[in-house]
């Protein structure tokens, strides 16, 4: 199957100071259409780099990242931004809603960015807050919602816009175990559904065992890849 | 384009008579802009970013409201200032037509010359065929000067008068003897808006209760005024109402008929404690041993001439003749020097330039010598003391106001937009370019300038003209200044663009903000 995500020796610097900090290096990968991946590794590991740099939030330093047919290491950071519009859905750790909306707002925030009716709007987020079971919530701004259903907004914003890609920062990191279940549930749900293509960063590995195939990193690097279930198949996959 | 721009002047014009009717007017006019730009608004995503925009300066209305409050306190000050400046500017901005020339004596000040100038002067000084003769009926009027204490053991500012003496028409000429009947036919008395009782109490007029063709007769003195067939070498006649012209008209017949009786302004008469029909006696401060008594026959209108007194001048003259034939052989000391300033009016430049070159050549004016010059360049001369205060005000005040108007704002919007840096990353992430964050940074500083600037210039308008009474700004011989109606512009302009120049770089800095290092440090 043709890959959705292809990632080619990818290397990200950082510079603190006069230090230069190696977060990635010569990392490649591939994720074809409609896989739920996971990201796993402990904290410093570049997991939310790499995350940042395949949504188009940041630029490599190295290599190449293709989304579909785009070259997306190569926009600028307007050019990013259009494609983040149409390509990329987000789901926060802490959710990020805007305080001052409501859920209806928050929902049709980013496809206020698109040419769409008003009508074809209010369809569209309707549709959103419905599959993420949230319809009689519209009015409701994030500080009258508990955690699960604000990240529930957070995801009905981020499918609002149809994207090629929904990517998940710790979706769950800040949740209940109950409320965490609902939300790994609801991906799931989203994934079969829709055929959504999902990259997760998790440190949690009830999280990343609902995932189709689990990527591990250390220290900028992948070391192995694990499929369901964590026992199918491990494989060294840098180098 | 000049004839779109008269034709809606036409329209426009008649609708703003009265400051309330400026008012109104302005208030219709802003509500028509928030319809259109909610009927656009309504349309798509602008009327989103309206109320996000909104919502986000309500977050922390305290602070909203103190930054607006700053920038209404500075509009005000901007306003004043910039009113009295505009006077001025107006003032001393030579004419191109009808202007008001002023002739005085030549060097000294106060400019003290004989009468016997008077009729010579007023008509131009012509002196052969083909001189330029200015028509003394209603384009020309002399000035004397005649101040006097009605206490004069215990002299205060209150019961100090000082008189215009002039002839009585100039105050207002009626050029057109059916006007003049028609005015006469009006039944207002010369005590408007006071009815003098049959026991001599003054009864304020609650109703006119005129007939409807009375009513006409009225809107034919307003529309007289327009045509020029009322004139008046006074400024400030086209400011009163057609009730006040016609009371006006009557009380400058009562001082044509009986040289004793005076036209007095409000504030004067009240600060005198006299009321109109009553009489009073002045010693004078500048003639002296010229006493003389008046009666009060009419009063201004409201404003400018509040504080005002007008004489005929046959009184004083006459008072000055009847004291030389009583003292033989000492004439009083300001015989020959009572006549202060005559101006003149004429059509153009170049009738002014003609008046000029004939009065400098006349032998009549020789000892003491006269010059002649338009009025704005005799202001202009007598503000020349006060120059430096000028410049300070125009070059280091205003700009150091505005200044600090552009730092209020950005300091609210920079504090604002360091609060709200992962509001920001999440419209990043979300696909809001840099530019249309941005434009929702600047719209936030905007909105607030803009809102603050109309309301700080609607407060000073209000406040300054209808309660104050206008501001009183103690330079040269001018009246209080009222804020003028363009005025309402002012503020909301300013406040637009003091906010955009001071939310450039807190704007700037919002949309440079980096998503990946924002949320590093959230996690």
């Amino acid at each position: 199957m043709e890959p959705i995500v292809e990632v080619t020796h990818l290397g990200k610097n950082f510079r603190r100071g006069l230090e230069e900090i190696h977060v990635l290096s010569n990392l490649s990968l591939q994720v074809p259409q409609g896989e739920f991946l996971a990201l796993m590794g402990p904290s410093g590991s570049g997991k939310t780099t790499l995350l940042n740099l395949i949504a188009g939030l940041d630029s490599p330093t190295q290599g190449s990242i293709r989304v579909g047919k785009e070259l997306i290491s190569a926009m600028g950071e307007s050019r990013l931004a259009k494609w983040r519009t149409r390509h990329v859905g987000f789901v926060f750790q802490f959710y990020h809603l805007l305080p001052v909306l409501t859920a209806y707002e928050n929902v049709e925030l980013p496809l206020l960015l698109l040419p769409l009716t008003y009508s074809e709007r209010k369809k569209q987020v309707l549709t959103a807050l419905d599959l993420v079971g949230l319809s009689d919530r519209l009015s409701h701004r994030p500080g009258q919602l508990s955690g699960g259903q604000q990240q529930r907004v957070g995801i009905a914003r981020a499918i609002v816009t149809d994207p090629t890609l929904i990517v998940a920062d710790e979706p769950t990191g800040d949740l209940d175990s109950k409320s965490a279940e609902e939300i790994l549930e609801l991906l799931v749900i989203l994934k079969g559904a829709l055929n959504k293509t999902i990259l997760m960063v998790t440190h949690d590995p009830r999280a990343a065992n609902r995932a189709e195939r689990c990527l591990h990193l250390e220290k900028g690097q992948l070391v192995n890849e694990t499929y369901q279930n964590f026992n199918v198949h491990t494989q060294a996959v840098s180098h | 384009m000049e004839g779109i721009a008269e034709r809606i002047d036409s329209f426009l014009v008649p609708l703003v008579v009265t400051p309330g009717d400026a008012i109104r007017f302005t208030l219709v006019e802003w509500l028509g802009f928030f319809v259109l730009f909610t009927g656009f608004a309504f349309a798509g995503w602008a009327w989103f970013y309206f109320r996000f925009i909104l919502r986000n300066l309500l977050r922390n209305w305290l602070r909203t409201s103190l930054t607006a409050m700053a920038t209404m306190v500075l509009v005000l000050v901007v306003t004043l200032v910039w009113t009295i400046l505009l006077f001025l500017s107006n003032a001393t901005s030579e004419k191109a037509k009808d202007l008001k020339a002023i002739i005085t004596e030549k060097w000294q000040i106060p400019s003290q010359m004989p009468f016997s100038y008077e009729a010579d002067l007023s008509e131009g000084a012509p002196s052969k065929n083909g001189d330029f003769r200015v028509d003394t009926t209603k384009d020309s009027m002399t000035w004397q000067f005649y101040g006097g204490t009605v206490d004069p053991a215990k002299r205060t500012r209150e019961n100090i008068v000082f008189f215009f003496c002039m002839d009585p028409n100039k105050l207002m000429t009626v050029n057109d003897p059916t006007i003049d009947s028609l005015m006469a036919s009006i039944p207002i008395p010369a005590t408007y808006p006071y009815r003098k009782e049959e026991t001599g109490e003054m009864v304020e007029i609650k109703s006119l209760n005129l007939t409807d063709a009375q009513k006409k007769d009225l809107e034919k003195v307003k529309n007289a005024v327009q045509k020029g067939q009322i004139t008046s070498m006074m400024d400030g006649l086209d400011e009163m109402a057609p009730e006040e012209l016609v009371a006006m008209r009557k009380a400058i017949l009562l001082t044509l008929g009986d040289k004793r009786k005076v036209v007095v302004g409000r504030e004067r008469l009240l600060a005198l404690n006299k009321r109109i029909g009553e009489t009073f006696k002045l010693t004078s401060l500048n003639y002296k041993d010229i006493d003389l008594e008046f009666e009060v026959a009419g009063v201004f209108p409201d404003g400018r001439y509040n504080q005002s007194a007008v004489m005929h001048r046959d009184y004083l003259n006459d008072a000055m003749d009847d004291y030389n034939r009583r003292n033989p052989g000492k004439r009083h000391p300001l015989s020959d020097k009572s006549l202060n300033l005559v101006w003149i009016r004429v059509p153009d430049t170049a009738s002014f330039q003609k008046v000029e070159g004939q009065i400098a050549i006349s032998p009549k004016f020789q000892s003491p010598a006269v010059k002649c010059e338009t009025a704005s360049s005799g202001v202009a001369s007598f503000l020349d003391a006060y120059r430096d205060l000028l410049w300070g005000l125009r070059w280091i005040l205003v700009p150091f106001i505005l200044l600090t108007m552009s730092l209020i704002i950005s300091v609210a919007i920079s504090i604002s937009v360091r609060e709200r840096r992962k509001e920001m990353a999440i419209l990043k992430v979300l696909g809001f370019a840099p530019g249309q964050i941005l434009i929702v940074v600047l719209g936030e500083a905007v909105i607030v300038g803009i809102l603050s600037g109309f309301l700080g210039s609607f407060s000073t308008y209000y406040l300054i003209n209808e309660v104050i009474g206008g501001v009183k700004f103690p330079i040269a011989f001018f009246p209080a200044f009222m804020i003028p109606f363009e005025a309402l512009w002012w503020g909301p302009t300013i406040g637009a663009i003091t906010a955009l120049s001071g939310s450039i770089f807190p704007s700037y800095n919002a949309c440079r903000i980096k998503v990946s290092e924002v949320f590093a440090r959230i996690s």
